[in-house]
């Protein structure tokens, strides 16, 4: 009796181990983190998989902080705090958003911009990406715009500059800064030019519009 | 008008008088018996599912016993380490039509080895070298990059971390050791 008992018993743990929810272990953490680490960083991996975050700036956090040597303790929480960036990201962007806008979402978050200017700017650029957006704002912020300029900056831009006159305005910024400009007079200044452009561009590509007429998306 | 014990009678006697039977009736019933149709054998799948819902007593030698229940756990837990996808997360960009070169560089006189290290090659510190010139010291390398942002820095003389001086700051410096940040557009 007692045989059959913990024969039973012996297969129960096997139906549980096989049936149980297995943790994916992500291969290239392999080798790079102590076990400990490993197991806990493909924890937060499963979570972000369920919630259907980007993994992959999760796994290059935890892979930046092994090659720079960081402790155990300081990878985990990095990663921790990351996923926490990407959820608040993909929240504020809303259903639907690519994994590259979530990750550039998260920077922008980090960076100082908040949850309800995420939301602006993809509801202001409908069916366009917004990662080089959201990482231009965090550029500026990087650069020594404060957060809520860089912020109403990029609003602005947002619904006529596309990806390569947002790359231009930031290096543009970038480049005044270097010559001795204030970052906010360096903005400010480029909003103006960069701005205007975009304007007189947008009313020759539709002649006889006139200010009031609908944005284009 | 004969009661109902006559009529019994009568019945009895009946049924107790010979029956004369034609010669040819085996015969006859011989036929019936072979035209009908004939049950399938069970198969060895049958037989082993009939067999498997029947009770049995099964006599087994304890260490055996052990030994059977020992190899499934150890199989479940086998087929449960198997199971693990090969690379589970996928890059945020992988189209490689749509990667466009992207030339990173860095002049660094002093220097005897410089490679490029980010979110591009999985923080590998010998995966991306960069060639340099003694004449200049200017070390550079050309990457494909898809679009997206990427963050990345300088490793001098497998020792020393220096940011792009030529590239905006990555606000991110969760271990100590700035980045630098690059954002491939596409549109």
């Amino acid at each position: 009796m007692r045989l059959h008992l913990l024969c039973a018993g012996m297969l129960f743990v096997a139906v549980t181990l096989a049936a149980g929810p297995a943790t994916a272990q992500e291969p290239r953490l392999a080798g790079r983190l102590s076990p400990g680490a490993r197991a806990t960083v493909d924890a937060v991996l499963d979570s972000a998989r369920r919630d259907g975050l980007p993994l992959e700036p999760l796994v290059d956090r935890a892979l930046e902080g092994a090659t720079k040597g960081a402790g155990d303790d300081r990878i985990v929480a990095a990663v921790r705090r990351l996923a926490a960036d990407l959820t608040a990201a993909r929240d504020a962007f809303g259903p639907g958003v690519a994994d590259a806008e979530i990750a550039a979402g998260a920077s922008a978050l980090r960076a100082g911009a908040r949850g309800e200017d995420l939301t602006r700017l993809r509801t202001l650029r409908p069916g366009q990406s917004v990662t080089v957006a959201a990482a231009v704002l965090t550029d500026l912020v990087a650069l020594g715009v404060p957060p809520d300029t860089a912020t109403a900056a990029v609003l602005s831009l947002a619904e006529l500059a596309d990806d390569a006159t947002y790359l231009a305005f930031r290096r543009n910024v970038e480049r005044d800064v270097a010559l001795g400009a204030t970052p906010v007079a360096a903005l400010t200044y480029r909003l103006f030019t960069e701005g205007r452009a975009l304007q007189s561009s947008d009313e020759a590509a539709t002649p006889g519009a006139g200010p009031n007429r609908p944005r284009k998306p | 008008m004969p009661d109902r014990n006559e009529l019994l009678e009568r019945g009895i006697e009946m049924l107790r008088e010979p029956v004369v039977m034609d010669d040819a009736v085996d015969a006859r019933v011989m036929r019936a018996v072979a035209g009908l149709p004939t049950p399938a054998r069970p198969g060895p799948l049958s037989r082993a599912g009939t067999w498997l819902l029947q009770p049995h007593a099964i006599r087994v030698r304890p260490a055996v016993a052990l030994a059977a229940a020992a190899a499934v756990v150890l199989a479940a837990v086998g087929l449960r380490e198997r199971g693990a996808p090969e690379r589970s997360v996928q890059p945020l960009a992988s189209a490689a039509s749509e990667s466009a070169p992207v030339r990173f560089m860095l002049v660094a006189p002093s220097a005897t080895m410089v490679s490029l290290v980010g979110d591009f090659n999985d923080w590998e510190a010998g995966a991306t070298p960069m060639e340099g010139t003694v004449t200049d010291g200017l070390w550079t390398v050309t990457v494909p990059l898809a679009p997206g942002r990427y963050r990345y820095a300088f490793l001098v003389d497998g020792a020393s971390w220096v940011p792009d001086p030529a590239a905006p700051r990555a606000l991110e410096d969760d271990f100590g050791r700035p980045n630098s940040v690059v954002t491939i557009g596409g549109t």
